[in-house]
């Protein structure tokens, strides 16, 4: 009796090991194509999944297999450093890594560097300063300018106040590149105009839910803000139902990042004023470009920007 | 235990076991890089911090109690590790802060269960929530990164081959395996977790014993933040974010009943082993990282299932 249980187990796991594997990715046959990984921080993200279709399209006119990953949160930094120490297991030939941490990911660098497979950046940059320290070698950048994207929200926000508010930062997650750098270049905007004030600023971790939250309590302790910088839509977004919640709606201005679908939307609709668009099919593109570039021997550019562009409703009408 | 649950047990160990062989054998026919020593090497590695958290989580379960706690505890000593290594302390003291910090947290969690008679669910709902706001505090929600290479050694070294992580959760494996199986205190855990109110009538000093038991799972928390943070070069404050769940699962998965009682460090590790290499296969295969989590997830049920229909009395 016993044993026929065991059996039973046993074979559930077999079953289950066998639907887990669908798609075996790459087995004999398959092996002539070069294998380009994209290790993304997330893929329930608009912004990620956007990048990832720029990847494969590029994958498919390039004629090599991409394998597209991702932990399951956007802040689990071991996971990615497994997923990709288990990429390198398969031997592909080039990695594009949008960093979950911009120092966490230099240990799982070092190791691509160890297998000599070539490693794109993506998006996040890494820290410079701890690159430096592990001696690891990139092989591109592709990414637009956050600091350069920030400081354009910043200037904006300037010139239709007219030099003259009370904002609210929705930060994200400190000690990440991308949202420390879109609120440096925010702030350094503010520097010419002393009627801008800060009242207050505070991290809602990238996430639409926090954003809602976080503002909510904000504009219950600074009833002044008129106007809020959000370093990423999904953010701002939340943020924008806690202003119709408060019943504040159009009294309050809200610039947002990323022009994801859902804030194009709210532009159009009025409860958004603008959002800081970058391309991220382009950067997809741009890596897959550049790794199967690295993989038949050549030299793509060390960095590259891709353009930002203000997203405001007279541009989305314009078009 | 019982001469028929301790022959039930040997058979649901077995049986976890053969799951872990069969698993692997699997995945060695679906890709041609999953049975390489590298890559068993990098499993074993992957694994390491799981399965160094899932030994005080078996001994809470065991208990008949539970952790939640475990991931914030793997960053507030992480982080306070982290510190103490920039502000210039020797490795060794460094790493015995981040070790007291987490057996500190575990104190308070076993006092909250047995002096203040919470139920281990709520105390330790609790802790994770303290433990986390300390470790942002303390940070200012910024990563503490870059150490010197002693103490990245710890991570990243290889003895005889074999990567540091991995012989530092054998070393606590074969440790916490005698204290459960060959000492007074490992069969007191069992006692407490089979009938507390037996154990307590026999003069067993089950407050002091449970207490301990909570220290013991945030100290096992805190040596995962030491292989963490060395693996990283960086202590994060949102490090170990849902860390507890996996825990259980592996302890679960290796047979252990959440109702305490019955259990073995064994079936944990072939538990962790089983989510480890999972993990690992479906990464090679290029599986989705949606349809791993369903995997995982239906890998958890089938284990305790199996397990609950081995226990069914009359089948």
């Amino acid at each position: 009796m016993k044993i026929q249980r065991l059996d039973a187990k046993v074979a559930l796991v077999a079953a289950l090991a066998l639907s887990g594997c669908t798609k075996p990715a790459s087995e004999p046959g398959a092996a002539a194509k070069p294998r380009v990984a994209l290790v993304l921080k997330t893929l329930n993200n608009p912004f990620f999944i956007d990048m990832q279709k720029g990847a494969k399209e590029a994958a498919e006119k390039l004629g090599v297999e991409l394998v597209v990953q991702a932990a399951e949160r956007e802040v689990d930094v071991d996971k990615q450093m497994q997923i990709i120490e288990n990429l390198i297991q398969t031997g592909v030939g080039a990695l594009c890594i949008t960093p979950s941490g911009s120092r966490e990911v230099v240990p799982a660098i070092a190791k691509a560097n160890a297998a000599k497979i070539p490693v794109v950046i993506v998006d996040t940059r890494v820290d410079p300063k701890a690159a430096a320290e592990a001696g690891i070698k990139l092989d591109g950048f592709v990414g637009s300018d956050n600091y350069e994207g920030g400081k354009v929200a910043g200037e904006h926000l300037v010139q239709v106040t007219g030099g003259k508010a009370n904002v609210g930062l929705l930060e994200g997650i400190p000690g990440h590149e991308t949202g420390d750098s879109r609120l440096k270049g925010f702030h350094d905007a503010l520097k010419g105009a002393p009627g801008v004030k800060v009242v207050a600023s505070q991290t809602a971790n990238w996430e639409r839910d926090q954003g809602f939250s976080v503002f909510q309590n904000m504009l219950q302790a600074h009833p002044e803000i008129d106007a809020l910088f959000a370093c990423s839509d999904m953010m701002a977004l939340g943020a924008v139902e806690a202003i119709a919640a408060a019943g504040r709606t159009g009294k309050i201005r809200v610039i947002g990042f990323d022009a994801v679908d859902d804030a194009r939307k709210a532009i159009l609709a009025g409860t958004v004023l603008a959002s800081v668009a970058q391309f991220p099919s382009e950067m997809g593109r741009l890596a897959v470009e550049d790794a199967v570039a690295l993989i038949r021997g050549g030299k793509p550019p060390a960095d590259r920007k891709v353009r930002i562009e203000l997203v405001t409703k007279a541009t989305l009408e314009s078009r | 235990m019982s001469a028929a649950r301790w022959l039930a047990h040997q058979g649901r160990q077995v049986g976890t076991l053969a799951g872990l062989v069969l698993l692997s054998g699997l995945l060695s026919i679906l890709s041609p890089h999953f049975l390489s020593v590298s890559n068993l090497l990098n499993v074993l590695e992957q694994t390491a911090i799981n399965a160094v958290i899932a030994v005080g989580m078996t001994f809470v379960i065991v208990s008949g109690g539970i952790d939640l706690s475990v991931g914030s505890i793997v960053a507030f000593s992480g982080v306070l590790l982290a510190s103490a290594l920039q502000a210039g302390l020797p490795v060794p003291l460094a790493v015995a802060a981040g070790l007291a910090a987490g057996a500190l947290c575990g104190l308070l969690n076993g006092l909250l269960v047995t002096r203040g008679r919470l139920p281990p669910f709520i105390a330790t709902l609790g802790m994770m929530s303290v433990a986390r706001g300390m470790a942002l505090v303390f940070t200012e929600g910024r990563p503490v990164s870059g150490f010197e290479a002693g103490f990245r050694s710890l991570a990243t070294g290889r003895v005889l081959g074999v990567p540091t992580p991995v012989l530092a959760a054998a070393l606590v494996y074969v440790a916490a395996h005698l204290l459960l199986t060959r000492t007074r205190f490992g069969r007191y855990v069992y006692a407490i977790g089979g009938n507390e109110e037996a154990t307590r009538l026999s003069g067993v000093a089950v407050r002091f014993h449970k207490t301990m038991v909570y220290v013991l799972c945030g100290a096992t928390s805190a040596i995962a933040a030491v292989l963490l943070t060395a693996r990283l070069n960086s202590a994060q404050p949102i490090a170990g974010i849902m860390y507890e769940l996996d825990a259980i699962a592996a302890t679960v998965i290796g047979g252990t009943s959440l109702l305490g009682g019955s259990g073995s460090l064994g079936g944990t590790l072939v538990g962790a082993l089983i989510m480890g290499v999972l993990r690992n296969g479906l990464n090679l295969l290029g599986v989705s990282s949606f349809l791993q989590q369903i995997v995982i997830g239906v890998v958890i049920i089938v284990a305790v299932l199996v397990d609950s229909m081995l226990k069914r009395p009359g089948r």
